[in-house]
């Protein structure tokens, strides 16, 4: 693969070969499911570890994920985009993962992906976005949703509503509580 | 507003998020859990995966059997990912059955079995975590062999002491809650429902089949695995012909031995190996046999041959044939001019493929003489001449060459092939021995994609006095056929490398024998005399059969010889007048008449080989007599009782319908005695191999459950299991 390939048309690219991979796994065919998971596990992993900010538990999730994937692809009926879809899937795993245990209680110690000795570019505003994800981690669980699709995944509220099964409205509200929480934090 | 402002701004800072790549290993996992899933989701399964659904749907309120047929859902992908994980859990291949069984099940649970049930479940949980955290390192599930169960692959013994902990108590708890939210949420979308389930289910459906591991594989029937992705040609196994009618037997030689390592290799990952991957000539040639080697090239081998008793059979005898091939003296060496053709495609990036020939390659410059010319051509990733032909003198220019070599995704349309035997042209010199040698895990796309393009391709660079050889490396994308058949085009031999040591066998022990080809074409006829012998089996050599007529037609490509190889071929024999005879004499036919007994000899052994360089087959010819024959096998020699006990032992792996009486331990003891010097301990190691398939797949009069156990007969899995088979099936 050439890096130099803009990356628009790629993103253009990998969802229309989503789709067809997706239409041929609900068919049966073993190595478009394959494919399909192989092309999207990077996605599911970093999604999982923005969320949880664990390596080792969006390992398991994105695991917990590739398998589910195997059944409930039949249920992906393509009326959102299928990384709308992905995202909602392997969200709801990481909320029940993160509800299934006390983990969340525990996970204090913030955003530890990537050590700063490992990452010296940007330091200072990668600090500022570890000590952020601690406090967003710490809000109630729809207004951390928000917040990370809005945010940190970029997405408009719209995207965000599609993902959360609810409606704009509420993405919006549920953005303007957790400000107000925030705010007297940061 | 101000203030609004600086939150988002501050906020968007949440894009700065960095995460780091996920570990190769967990994808890997993933990825098989995920296919596994898939498999079990298909149309053999859908019915129960509708059912599954149904529940969620429909039946949500009752809770319990909810829990149960998603632990039972999850149960066969975690099993699966166990087995993958460590590999010391032997004999308990994933098995689909046992979640069909428990599926059918959840209807009857009552609520108190149900309470056990998660009682138990978080009693073994804690067990669990209490054993992870008494073993120091188990970070990564291949790491330590000895970790029994972990609950996910990637967790520190400390989390995963509070995960499985709270998971145990807090998940049945929870669980029953969260199902009447969905009944009460009506028909909910699918994949929310799907997705509580599979969340929840991982974390109790660990310890149940932790439970069924350590009950000591009893459960389920071993069933041979083969990775999806290695193809073998199938065969037939040869049959048991009537001398009278068919006396005349005639093969190509085979010196391969990759069937043998990669059958080491599936064995001592814990699996059965896929009955097409046995082939019998391959695993009883792997073994060094010390028969007699030829004095001269004028005769360039000579055969050695033994009647023993049948170690499986006491009314039935083996003719061993061994063959060896001529040493040249090291000053008759002629310079060797290797190219080596290397895939470095994505996949190869794995341990036991591009890092190891890397480090494999060391040991065989070290056995090059100074004139030796090495050159590398690499495809399929990282393209192009990676080494021009370097004399092996340059050393440390030949090893940054190939430790320079990094696998790369895949680039398709270079011609590796053509470049490599373009370059080998341009380093031939006189009286050079030219060789091709392709290393690869599978991918053959060296520019000629049509397999039979590739073979004519090889086969005419083959007249012009390039040879191919070629390396296989890993599992899972490993074409044995094609692999098999470009070696025989290209008059060469296919090797499979599992490990460091099978590279040093390969490459430095055998490397004369691998390189120097010293007869080609090598044809062996047996006829048996009626008199004497009324039936006969060739055992192995299915894949290298020829036609009787096809023995003194020159044309005809078949085996070939290196420096100093053994070849060994076995026939089982039933004498004439034992009553053992598989088939009945014919009613009407000649075979009424006892045949005269014209001489004493029990058959006729022809062989017919080439000289490297010539067209015209020579003929080596044996009379194959009486005074061969040895009653006892306990006199027979240690390589005759040695290659009889890799004969059992292949039948036997491969559910083979003869052969299959003898008990592992039987066949283990056979080739215990039999060992002789075994200098490079291969016998040794032969010998331990038959304890781990035993374990695998243990026999009924060990005490260890067979077909006879298994309720559904045996009809499940392709395996043949062990011991007697009940009639009619």
């Amino acid at each position: 693969l050439t890096p130099d390939v803009a990356e628009l048309p790629a993103r253009a690219a990998v969802a229309a070969s989503n789709l067809s991979l997706v239409s041929r796994a609900k068919a049966g065919d073993r190595n478009a499911f394959s494919q399909l998971v192989e092309n999207n596990y990077d996605f599911i992993f970093r999604t999982a570890c923005k969320w949880t900010g664990k390596k080792s538990d969006a390992e398991d999730i994105a695991q917990e994920v590739c398998i589910k994937l195997a059944t409930a692809i039949q249920s992906f009926d393509g009326r959102s985009a299928f990384t709308s879809w992905l995202y909602r899937v392997t969200i709801n795993m990481v909320r029940d993962m993160q509800r299934s245990s006390t983990r969340r209680d525990k996970n204090v110690d913030a955003f530890s992906l990537v050590h700063p000795e490992d990452d010296p570019g940007d330091q200072e505003e990668a600090t500022t976005a570890r000590e952020l994800w601690t406090a967003v981690s710490e809000l109630p669980e729809k207004q951390r949703e928000a917040i990370m699709l809005v945010y940190a995944e970029d997405m408009n509220h719209a995207e965000a509503a599609e993902i959360m099964g609810c409606k704009e409205a509420t993405v919006s509200w549920h953005i303007h509580e957790a400000k107000k929480t925030l705010r007297g934090l940061l | 507003m101000d203030d609004d402002k600086m939150t988002d701004e501050a906020l968007s800072t949440l894009k700065l998020l960095r995460t780091s790549a996920p570990s190769a290993e967990a994808k890997k996992f993933a990825l098989n859990a995920a296919m596994v899933a898939f498999d079990a989701a298909q149309p053999k399964a859908a019915q129960p995966k509708r059912n599954w659904i149904n529940r969620w749907m429909l039946g949500a309120g009752l809770g319990v059997p909810l829990t149960t047929a998603v632990a039972a859902l999850v149960l066969f992908p975690v099993a699966t990912q166990l087995t993958a994980t460590s590999n010391h859990l032997v004999g308990v291949p994933p098995k689909k059955e046992t979640t069909v069984a428990s599926v059918d099940e959840p209807v009857k649970t009552d609520d108190a079995k149900a309470k056990v049930g998660a009682d138990a479940t978080t009693s073994t949980l804690k067990l669990q975590a209490q054993t992870q955290t008494q073993t120091p390192v188990l970070e990564k599930p291949v790491a330590p062999p000895n970790t029994t169960v972990a609950v996910a692959p990637t967790t520190t013994p400390k989390d995963a002491e509070v995960r499985a902990v709270t998971s145990g108590t807090v998940q049945t708890e929870e669980a029953l809650p969260e199902m009447d939210q969905l009944a009460d949420a009506a028909p909910p979308p699918a994949p929310e429902a799907i997705n509580r389930g599979i969340m929840v289910a991982p974390k109790q459906s660990a310890p149940m089949t932790a439970n069924a591991t350590m009950l000591g594989g009893g459960l389920a029937q071993p069933v041979p695995y083969q990775p999806s992705g290695d193809k073998f040609q199938k065969f037939d196994e040869n049959r048991t012909k009537v001398t009278v009618t068919e006396p005349v037997s005639t093969f190509s030689i085979d010196v391969d031995t990759a069937s043998y390592s990669y059958v080491r290799s599936t064995l001592k990952d814990g699996f059965l190996p896929d009955p097409d991957a046995v082939r019998l000539e391959e695993m009883i040639n792997y073994f060094p046999y010390d028969y007699p080697a030829p004095t001269s090239l004028d005769t360039p081998f000579k055969s050695t041959m033994a009647v023993i008793p049948t170690p499986w059979n006491p009314k039935t005898e083996l003719l061993e044939i061994g063959i060896k091939g001529y040493v040249p003296p090291p000053a008759a060496r002629k310079p060797e001019n290797l190219t080596f053709l290397i895939d470095t495609s994505g996949s190869m990036d794995e341990d036991n493929k591009l890092p190891l020939l890397k480090r494999s390659f060391g040991l065989l410059v070290d056995t090059l003489s100074p004139n030796d010319t090495v050159s590398i051509v690499t495809y399929a990733g990282s393209a192009g001449v990676a080494l021009k032909p370097t004399k092996a003198s340059d050393r440390e220019a030949i090893l940054s060459a190939i430790d320079a070599l990094y696998p790369d995704g895949s680039t398709d349309g270079v011609d590796g092939i053509a470049l490599a035997y373009k370059v080998n042209a341009a380093a031939k010199g006189d009286g050079t021995v030219n060789r091709v040698i392709l290393a690869t895990d599978g991918d053959f796309n060296v520019g000629i994609d049509e397999p039979d393009q590739l073979k004519t391709y090889i086969k005419t660079q083959r007249d012009q006095g390039i040879f191919l050889s070629v390396l296989g490396f890993g599992r899972g994308n490993l074409d044995d056929e094609l692999m098999q058949a470009l070696a025989q085009n290209g008059n060469g031999n296919a090797s499979y490398i599992d490990n460091f040591q099978e590279a040093q066998k390969v490459l430095v022990e055998e490397g004369g024998a691998n390189l120097i080809t010293i007869a080609k074409d090598v044809k062996i006829q047996v006829e048996f005399n009626p008199a004497f012998v009324s039936e006969y089996r060739l055992i192995g050599y299915e894949t290298r059969a020829l036609a009787n007529e096809d023995f003194n037609n020159d044309k005809v490509d078949a085996g070939e010889i290196g420096a100093g190889h053994t070849v060994t071929a076995i026939y089982e024999i039933t004498p004439a007048g034992t009553g053992a005879d598989l088939n009945d004499p014919l009613r009407y036919g000649s075979s009424s008449v006892a045949p005269a007994a014209t001489s004493d000899e029990l058959g006729f052994l022809k062989i017919r080989y080439k000289a490297p360089e010539g067209e015209t087959s020579k003929l080596i010819t044996a009379p194959i007599t009486k005074d061969l024959v040895t009653t006892d096998i306990a006199s027979a020699g240690t390589d005759q009782r040695f290659a009889a006990s890799v004969a059992a032992f292949g039948q036997k792996l491969k559910g083979s319908n003869y052969g299959e009486t003898l008990s592992w331990q039987q066949i283990a003891d056979l080739a215990n005695g039999a060992k002789g010097t075994d200098a490079n301990g291969y016998r040794a190691e032969f010998v331990q191999l038959v304890k781990v398939a035993a374990l695998l797949n243990p026999d009924h009069a060990g005490g260890a459950r067979s077909i006879y156990d298994d309720p559904t007969g045996g009809k499940i899995g392709p395996t043949k299991s062990t011991g007697a088979k009940p009639v009619g099936h």
